[in-house]
């Protein structure tokens, strides 16, 4: 009875069994450098194209803010999905997450967009802000009237006979200010993205 | 009493009791969770238990957006929580309401509006070592020397 009670101590109360049963067993929680995590900057010039608030679909994640005259995205930790969109997005390489960059690089893969802008008749009520706020419109036609009725048929979209109509689809640029600028959420825009990789340079 | 005091705070650093509560996330954030029980993480070498019962709970995980269902629920929840006690919320959601917060939606985040929050954990989800971080760093933090505070 007594030489098995000191077996049971001697077995149980060693060195070893005690620190194991103290202390923590499994690798320290350490993030390995391959894994995704918030974009960060990579110092290259931002061109200010908005291509990565254009493609992230978390809602304010991402901004692309100046400051001290220089044009750099942000982005909010609290909005961020970590998806990395953005950094495959970007033209310039702005921002880097994980190994995502030289992925990209190595497998020679983009993103191509297009752009539909669709706006609803029923809701519309021609008030042409859509077209007034529009920044390609302004580029194209600078007097454009408060009224959305400019003196060029080259902007995105005109009253056309008293009916807000999208004559040049494949000038946006996707920026969804329209969608901002419309008092009604009659205009919206449809962005199709679609993955591309190169094929031996093609 | 300081010793009676270092030996409380001691225990209370290694004995954190855990109850989580989804208010209307996608359930990716319980996945994590359920990703620190499991062995590759396993909350419970540092002291960590899962109870899912307030009354037994000193932190509180909150996932989810706020659906309205949990205005009058989630604030009981919290209220049978004895102290000290502590709400981490875990990933986008109970902070920003993440891609469910858009034009027309129900959800009321952020859940700090409704109860004190103190911590946050962003990700969508966010993953088990950060959430396990967040525990570990918090919890010797807010039941220090809680009864002196008391006084």
């Amino acid at each position: 009875m007594e030489s098995s009670l000191l077996w049971y101590l001697k077995e149980f109360v060693r060195g070893e069994w005690l620190t194991k049963f103290f202390t923590v067993k499994t690798a320290p929680l350490i993030t390995p450098p391959y894994f995704r995590g918030f974009p960060t900057l990579t110092h290259q010039e931002c061109t200010h194209c908005l291509a990565c608030m254009m493609i992230c679909p978390a809602p304010n994640a991402i901004e692309v803010l100046k400051t001290e005259g220089v044009w750099n995205p942000v982005i909010y930790p609290g909005h961020c999905v970590r998806c990395g969109f953005c950094v495959e997005a970007c033209p310039e390489d702005v921002l880097a997450a994980g190994v995502l960059l030289e992925t990209q690089k190595a497998e020679h893969t983009s993103f191509s967009a297009t752009f539909h802008l669709t706006i609803n008749p029923n809701t519309c009520k021609r008030c042409g802000n859509c077209a007034t706020v529009c920044p390609v419109n302004k580029e194209i036609d600078p007097y454009l009237g408060g009224t959305g009725t400019p003196s060029s048929d080259e902007v995105i979209m005109r009253i056309i006979n008293g009916e807000m109509r999208v004559i040049h689809n494949e000038k946006c640029t996707g920026c969804k200010t329209c969608e901002k600028g419309c008092p009604n959420h009659a205009i919206k825009v449809a962005r199709v993205v679609q993955g591309v990789q190169e094929v031996n340079g093609v | 009493m300081k010793a009676l005091q270092d030996l409380k705070n001691a225990v209370r650093s290694r004995s954190i009791h855990v109850c989580y509560v989804n208010v209307g996330s996608c359930n990716g954030c319980d996945i994590e969770i359920l990703a620190c029980l499991a062995p590759r993480y396993d909350i419970e070498q540092y002291g960590i238990y899962v109870h899912n019962n307030p009354r037994e709970a000193d932190i509180l995980l909150i996932t989810g957006g706020f659906s309205p269902q949990w205005e009058d629920k989630l604030k009981r929840v919290w209220d049978e929580i004895p102290e000290p006690k502590a709400a981490i919320a875990i990933g986008n959601c109970p902070i920003s309401g993440c891609v469910f917060n858009r034009d027309g939606t129900y959800l009321d985040p952020p859940v700090r509006k409704h109860i004190p929050i103190a911590a946050e954990v962003p990700g969508c989800p966010p993953r088990p070592t950060e959430i396990l971080e967040a525990i570990l760093s918090l919890a010797p933090v807010v039941f220090k020397d809680y009864e002196r505070r008391e006084e």
